[in-house]
């Protein structure tokens, strides 16, 4: 992780959109999964989709509403099964506490099924700092691991990397044999590879992709069977979770169980769905001897703060918004500049990074709600954009405005000009005036002066009219009545 | 019309419209009045406030919805030729004065009389044939506003498909945003231009002579993609059409 | 450890209902699942178990035909004759010297020891507690042979939760993995499952075990160029042998 560039979204989208090689990888593969979940959807029948998206929406709301009273009885049921429950207010507090652990627990090599809230909190460089060395599994992150990057997407960490990019990677790592080219052969070295610290590790460490509340259960889903790698073989178990990630009751999975895997690669379930519910008890064959849970809110009480907000938390990370908005599949995910990117990601990486350093976010959207159609959740992104992009303009929080000078004196000259009609039409006669050089058969091929000539860079512009309506109303259709 | 009282509606331009695309409010008060509805048009409406809100600047732009909300006070129902004006109307003056004494009434009393055109005709109308003709191959682009905050995926095509002489297209990739979204057209003018470029050549792709929206900014979007790439292709609104002044 | 690390967990959840604008207390609106009294929890499961009842046949259909499209080489059989066959033909195809399964009852009913012995396929049984003297060590075997507690035909999964002489790794370390799947193991969907789960973990006074592992078909990944490879870090074969008898 190389920190937060949210800011840096302009430059950083430039620098994407001229990468030939990744718009060309943009342009190839960004359909593949909005593909798959629509089938996955047809399959079980849009009617049944809809009502499971009613009943996950509801049961978060529910949930996040009362989110003292659930992660009081989840710390409760966890001890119950023998676990232990941590509470970490940022990510520094966080790090502490894994660090705490692997130090009392002499940790040497931890492996880690893949978790956001890690890289959110910037885990490895931490444990790599005491000593630990931390292995990412997935093979995804793995490769962004070796490659020391962000995750591009939040469910294909490394989408964005050729095969021809990680035969190479995995050359200068002495990952394999040198000079792979097939897909297969690479997915192979990296199994053998990892095996070893799967079985010798001391330590594991996992996300939670839900927390029961009622049964104190972290349940994992995974394709690849790393998570059972994690969960199973070291003697210490710590999963990572956000606070938000808490659903009441066991029974309440049948439903997220079916949500998740269809929003997020159009799989009817993943190949591995991991429940843990403490460490192994007596009698058990197997298993960690200890189980802890590092519970993290690091900002996201800033969103369950604001009632409009809030369903920002209701989110379970499946990735179908990046995957539809025209933006993310035209700018990818590394230009967001943090942990989350996409639709969600604007509105969530300000809220836990904090609004100064994530101001520019929640203008990259064209706000046409493909996110919020295809959200499992049915999370309103779109609004939730507004409301930042009000925070932003207005300073409500965090003292004062975040808006350029002459973006307010825009604001307020237009405001000022569409209270006064008479001065409207008066300005409208200047500006036909002023566009007289330019304006060929009512079109300006070339605006002289910003905003307009960052418009007619790729595109015309219609030209004031010759008249507007109301002068048509009144001359003409009026009299038609 | 006979023997039913006269409707009467309100027509609210857009402010695009008005200072550009004249023509387009010229086809929705003859699409209306072809109906029988009897149309006035307040002569002191200027803009919704929508620029404004989606930037962020919501104080000015409950100014300017207060202004609105006054013009419109008194009509039976509003007319709006745009998605996503309709969509600030409808659903976001509700949402900027929730919690005004004053304003927050008449905000969501107006919310329920206000129409986009094409729910308008189809829905509270009843028509989809409304005696227009167009010659030619025209493909719909939807605009995102009208398809995803007042969910109309089916108005505006099955008034195209009452066109006479008009043969629609499938537009591929149509439900997908063209690039405009207000100032997102030049706050990040690359990115809303590499997805223009996408909408453009789908549209190039289906042959049609025309492309039709219903709404101003998307046109405004496309129709300056369309000319500046030199395509003998049209943008127009699908009230031009309905208007006979396409 | 038993005080928990970084903010007391007092402090942190009294900012979180303060963050809320909430009172103490049980939600306004309570969870009617939760409040549940698990008298009406037991009488669900015996509704549910009916209709598994009833529909037994179609089920067992369904399940097989799930299991297939999730990756499974399936095998429904009659009894548990035709399942040995069945897993002989298996073994015969993968020239495999180590065999490592659990110790569970399915394998009284249909025991596979001497079918594999009689194949020059060593086996090791998960043997009980500390009583390991014959070795057991899956990351060597070249497939593992476990039992079932559940499984569910909507999504063509095998749950495993753990019980004495069953091990996490059988299932997970072999490249290869057999599971015997016996009829009234099979319930119809997620619903019934995690019913039953929960039913279990309240009848046991609040447990329901260590873990409960969900396992659809070969492990397989699709991180590079999203190409699908079946056989990532668990099993790359994956057979599931339905006992209908």
């Amino acid at each position: 992780m190389a920190g937060v560039k949210m800011r840096e979204f302009r430059r950083a989208s430039a620098r994407a959109l001229a990468d030939d090689k990744l718009q060309s990888f943009l342009g190839r593969s960004m359909g593949t999964f909005d593909g798959a979940r629509e089938e996955a959807i047809e399959e079980l029948s849009r009617q049944r989709w809809d009502e499971l998206r009613e009943r996950g929406r509801a049961i978060k709301r529910h949930t996040l509403d009362n989110l003292d009273y659930y992660l009081d009885m989840l710390c409760d049921r966890v001890s119950q099964n023998g676990g232990h429950t941590h509470f970490a207010k940022d990510s520094d507090e966080a790090r502490r506490i894994v660090g705490e652990i692997a130090r009392a627990r002499g940790a040497k090599l931890a492996i880690k099924s893949k978790s956001m809230v890690s890289e959110e909190m910037e885990l490895n460089p931490f444990l790599e700092s005491m000593g630990v060395e931390p292995v990412e599994t997935d093979l995804g992150e793995y490769i962004i691991q070796l490659a020391g990057e962000a995750p591009f997407h939040i469910i294909a960490p490394a989408m964005h990397k050729s095969k021809e990019d990680v035969g190479e990677l995995f050359e200068k790592k002495g990952i394999g044999l040198p000079n792979l080219k097939e897909i297969e052969a690479m997915a192979d070295a990296a199994r053998v590879a990892l095996r070893g610290k799967l079985i010798a590790a001391d330590m594991g460490i996992t996300g939670a992709n839900f927390m029961v509340a009622e049964t104190g259960t972290v349940a994992l889903v995974t394709n690849e069977g790393n998570g059972r790698f994690c969960t199973s073989v070291p003697r210490t178990l710590v999963s990572i979770a956000g606070m938000e990630k808490i659903v009441p009751c066991l029974e309440d999975l049948a439903v997220f169980m079916r949500l998740l895997p269809r929003a997020a690669t159009g799989q009817r379930i993943s190949s591995y769905v991991t429940h843990v519910s403490g460490p192994r008890r007596p009698g058990d064959e197997d298993g960690p001897e200890e189980f802890h849970l590092v519970i993290v809110d690091n900002g996201r009480s800033n969103l369950l703060e604001d009632p409009d907000l809030r369903e920002a938390l209701y989110c379970i990370r499946c990735g179908a918004c990046l995957n539809a908005c025209p933006v993310y599949r035209k700018v990818g995910g590394h230009a967001y500049g943090w942990v989350y990117p996409g639709p969600i990601g604007a509105v969530v990486s300000p809220a836990l990074a904090g609004l100064d350093k994530g101001k520019e976010l929640p203008y990259a959207s064209s706000l046409c709600g493909a996110c919020k159609d295809v959200c499992p959740i049915k999370i309103n992104i779109p609004h939730m954009l507004l409301k930042l992009r009000s925070s932003v303009a207005e300073g409500a929080e965090r003292g004062g405005t975040k808006a350029s000078l002459g973006e307010r004196l825009a604001v307020k000259g237009y405001g000022w000009l569409m209270s006064r009609p008479r001065a409207l039409s008066m300005a409208r006669r200047l500006g036909r005036w002023m566009q007289w050089p330019v304006a060929r058969r009512g079109l300006i091929r070339r605006a002289p002066v910003p905003p307009f000539s960052r418009w007619t860079r790729s595109r015309d512009l219609p030209a004031l009219a010759p008249r507007p309506f109301r002068d048509l109303w009144r001359r003409e259709l009026a009299e038609e009545e | 019309m006979v023997g039913k009282a006269r409707i009467r509606a309100s027509l609210f331009v857009t402010c695009l419209v008005d200072q550009l695309f004249p023509r387009v409010g010229v086809g929705v008060v003859r699409a209306l009045r072809s109906q029988g509805v009897s149309v006035d048009f307040p002569p002191d409406q200027t803009c919704c406030g929508q620029p404004l809100f989606n930037s962020g600047f919501r104080k000015e732009a409950a100014a300017l919805a207060r202004r609105t909300l006054k013009s419109f006070a008194h009509s039976d129902r509003v007319v709006v030729p745009s998605g996503s004006c309709a969509s600030m109307m409808k659903v976001f003056y509700p949402d900027l004065f929730r919690d005004d004494p004053e304003w927050g009434p008449l905000a969501r009393d107006l919310s329920g009389r206000v129409h986009e055109f094409s729910q308008f005709m189809v829905n509270v109308l009843g028509v989809t044939d409304v005696g227009a003709a167009y010659e030619g191959r025209v493909a719909y682009h939807p605009s995102c506003h009208l398809l995803r905050e007042l969910g109309a995926v089916d108005e505006p095509v099955s008034l195209l498909n009452g066109v006479k002489g008009l043969e629609r297209v499938e537009l591929p990739e149509a439900g997908v945003c063209c690039g405009f979204g207000g100032g997102f057209s030049v706050k990040h003018a690359g990115i809303s231009e590499a997805m223009l470029k996408d909408k453009v050549d789908n549209v190039v792709g289906t042959g049609a002579r025309a492309v039709a929206s219903c709404d101003a900014g998307c046109l405004m979007q496309i129709g300056g993609g369309l000319s500046r790439r030199g395509a003998d292709v049209r943008a127009v609104h699908l009230a031009e059409i309905l208007g006979g002044v396409a | 450890m038993a005080q928990g690390l970084g903010t007391p967990r007092g402090e942190f959840i009294a900012s979180v209902r303060r963050r809320l604008g909430r009172r103490a207390g049980a939600p306004d609106s309570p969870y009617p699942a939760l409040g549940e009294e698990l008298a009406s929890l037991e009488e669900r499961g015996r509704q549910a178990m009916r209709r598994l009842q009833e529909g037994r046949g179609a089920l067992m259909a369904r399940m097989a035909a799930t299991a297939e499209l999730r990756g499974w080489r399936v095998c429904r059989a009659a009894n548990s004759e035709e399942a040995l066959d069945y897993l002989r033909e298996t073994i015969q195809g993968l020239s495999a010297r180590l065999a490592v399964r659990s110790h569970e009852e399915v394998f009284r009913e249909t025991p596979v020891d001497d079918l594999l012995a009689g194949m020059g396929v060593r086996v090791q049984v998960m043997a009980r507690g500390d009583d390991r003297e014959g070795g057991f060590d899956p990351a060597s075997a070249d497939v593992g042979i476990t039992g079932a507690d559940y499984a569910i035909a909507e999504t063509g999964t095998v749950v495993l939760v753990p019980r004495r002489g069953v091990s996490r790794l059988v299932s997970l370390l072999p490249p290869v993995h057999v599971a015997l799947v016996r009829g009234p193991e099979v319930v119809e969907g997620l619903d019934d499952l995690y019913l039953f789960r929960r039913l279990e973990y309240h009848r046991r006074g609040g447990d329901m075990g260590s873990y409960m592992n969900f396992v659809t078909g070969p492990s397989r990944t699709a991180d590079i160029e999203q190409t699908l490879v079946i056989g990532a870090h668990g099993p790359r074969e994956t057979h599931m042998i339905i006992l209908e008898g």
